[in-house]
């Protein structure tokens, strides 16, 4: 049972950045199985460029990643792929592929090279629709969707790579507050019922706050606060990181976590 | 699910478009009647024995050059589009043609008898130098690459012009034929160059074909789905340029079937690479071999250079595809 202790993404010390600018100076995190850690923080302090240094698409210029407990230079993409899904934020539709196609994509870096589809990725991908509200959409063409259905296409397309780390960018950056507490309500139970870590950037401090297990706050690529979302939520550390006056912080009447308001 | 059955209509489309090219010409290779009573009979006549060296020498080796053209076209438009991400992406963009054109103008200028292997060698080298150009971000970089191969090609060009200007009116006609692509005149020698090619290089772009259709859906997402991507744009783009490199040496410039065949194909047969593969390829090898039917039996008594009926087929085929998409 000690490999469930230890936490499934590890990063220490992370730098990287682009050619000659830095962007993340020294960033540490962890995400556990069983639990959803969202990161929030200003536009371009870094949240972006954290999930890209994470997964190896920008090179580390310092630090260490490690996921499932192996520094991530050490494994080939296909592993990888089997340990980290990512949704990115946004991914435009190139060809005209259904969306059962498409979501059976993620099963790619379960199969071999050449092996049709098993009943076993077919079940995957088609569990990933059902828990996305997609099933029944498997032929419609991915061209054909909404800008909420997409968005709910790309994560039915991370589930079903069943990895144990799943990372997002803004999964709810376009949907209606409906599909927004759906999509979140399911980030919960994919990490208290299918023990996955869940990292989460977001925006929408009020849901990060109801459903993530702990948080950290970003700012000019540092981590400024990290904790639960009482600790980490808080006018000080807001308005420092926000330079915004306005910011007010008030428990939620309904269920006490701390929720974000103007109050100008 | 219903794409085999499409491919297989496809490919029997394609055949037939092959056999009506083989046979339609100024001898008319599908006179039954007439080749039974002949087979019949037993005897040898001189007109059995020219139809069989029209077949061998002339049709057939033709045709299949052609097809083997359009497919290995077909191929790297496909490649490129995916590794681009976009609809215009095909081969000339690389600077294949205009340098393959110098190599040959050079060659000819020189006194060479065949243009081929100087003609390889210029479309190889002026694509090695506009992906040299743009090696550090080659990742889905197509305008920069575009604007490279664009300024290279214009630059290729002007030597070509200045080359040709020295040319006598003889030789002047037929580089000319040889910039407009042309089937004419070639024989085994080029077939046997260009159908391993498109053979081996299509199975090996079938061979990537889910890792082509991560591809497809950007950098970073096939990068979070498992894919090598750096590896594999780079060893795509390097078979799409000698793909196209090898059809400019034998036949010239062939304009368009790059760009259309992929199209066509996907509206055919589907967008997954599994079945857009090998119906790229019968679609270009068939558009290729229609086109040269067309340029040869268009004008009675004349030959038109096979780009001239691309050419035309791709501005049509583009005004229908922005028409349609209104």
């Amino acid at each position: 049972m000690k490999a469930e202790q230890e936490p499934f993404l590890q990063a220490r010390a992370v730098r990287a950045g682009y050619s000659g600018r830095e962007v993340l100076r020294g960033i540490d995190l962890e995400v556990r199985r069983g639990e959803v850690l969202c990161v929030a923080g200003p536009n371009g302090s870094g949240k972006s460029t954290l999930l890209r240094a994470v997964t190896g698409l920008l090179p580390l210029r310092g630090g260490e990643v490690r996921i499932g407990g192996t520094p991530l230079g050490v494994l080939s993409a296909k592993e990888r792929a089997r340990r980290c899904a990512v949704q990115p934020q946004v991914e435009a539709p190139m060809f005209d592929y259904t969306v059962g196609q498409f979501v059976l994509l993620g099963r790619h870096p379960h199969r071999p090279p050449l092996a049709a589809a098993t009943a076993q990725d077919r079940d995957a991908a088609s569990r990933a629709m059902e828990e996305t509200d997609l099933a029944g959409f498997g032929e419609r063409s991915i061209r054909s969707l909404s800008t909420g259905e997409w968005q709910r296409t790309l994560l039915a397309r991370a589930l079903a790579q069943e990895a144990p780390l799943l990372l997002l960018d803004e999964p709810a950056a376009h949907l209606d507050p409906g599909h927004r507490f759906a999509v979140h309500t399911l980030l919960r139970s994919l990490a208290r019922e299918q023990n996955r870590a869940v990292l989460c950037v977001s925006h929408d401090l009020n849901l990060a706050a109801e459903f993530s297990d702990r948080m950290i706050i970003m700012t000019q690529g540092r981590v400024q606060a990290a904790g639960t979302p009482e600790e980490v939520l808080t006018e000080p550390n807001l308005r420092e990181v926000f330079r915004c006056e306005a910011l007010r912080v008030a428990p939620n009447p309904f269920t006490g976590r701390p929720g974000t308001f103007f109050a100008p | 699910m219903n794409a085999l059955p499409r491919l297989c209509l496809l490919a029997a489309a394609s055949l037939a478009v092959f056999v009506a090219a083989v046979c339609i010409g100024p001898t008319h290779l599908l006179d039954l009647p007439r080749w039974f009573e002949l087979l019949r009979t037993g005897v040898a006549t001189p007109e059995l024995e020219r139809a069989s060296l029209v077949f061998w020498e002339l049709r057939l080796p033709r045709v299949l050059l052609a097809a083997a053209a359009g497919a290995n076209l077909a191929l790297g438009g496909l490649l490129l589009q995916a590794i681009f991400r976009n609809p215009l992406a095909e081969p000339y963009l690389l600077g294949l043609s205009s340098g393959g054109a110098l190599g040959a103008v050079v060659a000819l200028a020189a006194g060479a008898a065949s243009v081929t292997w100087p003609a390889l060698a210029g479309s190889l080298a002026l694509a090695a130098i506009v992906l040299l150009f743009c090696r550090r971000r080659i990742a889905a970089d197509l305008p920069s690459l575009l604007l490279v191969g664009v300024a290279l090609g214009a630059l290729a060009q002007a030597f070509t012009t200045a080359i040709i200007l020295r040319f006598d009116p003889g030789a002047l006609r037929s580089i000319l034929f040889w910039l407009m692509g042309s089937f004419a005149g070639r024989g085994w020698t080029e077939v046997w160059m260009l159908l391993p090619a498109a053979l081996v290089g299509g199975l090996a772009i079938w061979l990537l074909h889910r890792p082509l259709d991560l591809l497809a859906l950007g950098g970073e997402s096939a990068h979070h789905l498992g894919v090598r991507v750096p590896l594999l744009q780079t060893a795509g783009i390097a078979l799409a340029a000698v793909l196209a490199a090898l059809t400019v040496a034998a036949c010239g410039t062939i304009g368009f079937v790059g760009l259309m065949a992929p199209h066509l194909t996907r509206k055919l047969v589907g967008a997954p690479h599994g079945v857009a593969v090998p119906g790229s390829m019968l679609v270009g090898a068939t558009l290729t071999v229609g086109a040269d039917l067309a340029a040869r039996t268009l004008l009675a008594g004349t030959e038109l250079p096979v780009g001239v009926v691309t050419g035309a087929l791709g501005c049509l085929f583009f005004l229908a595809l922005v028409a349609g998409k209104k």
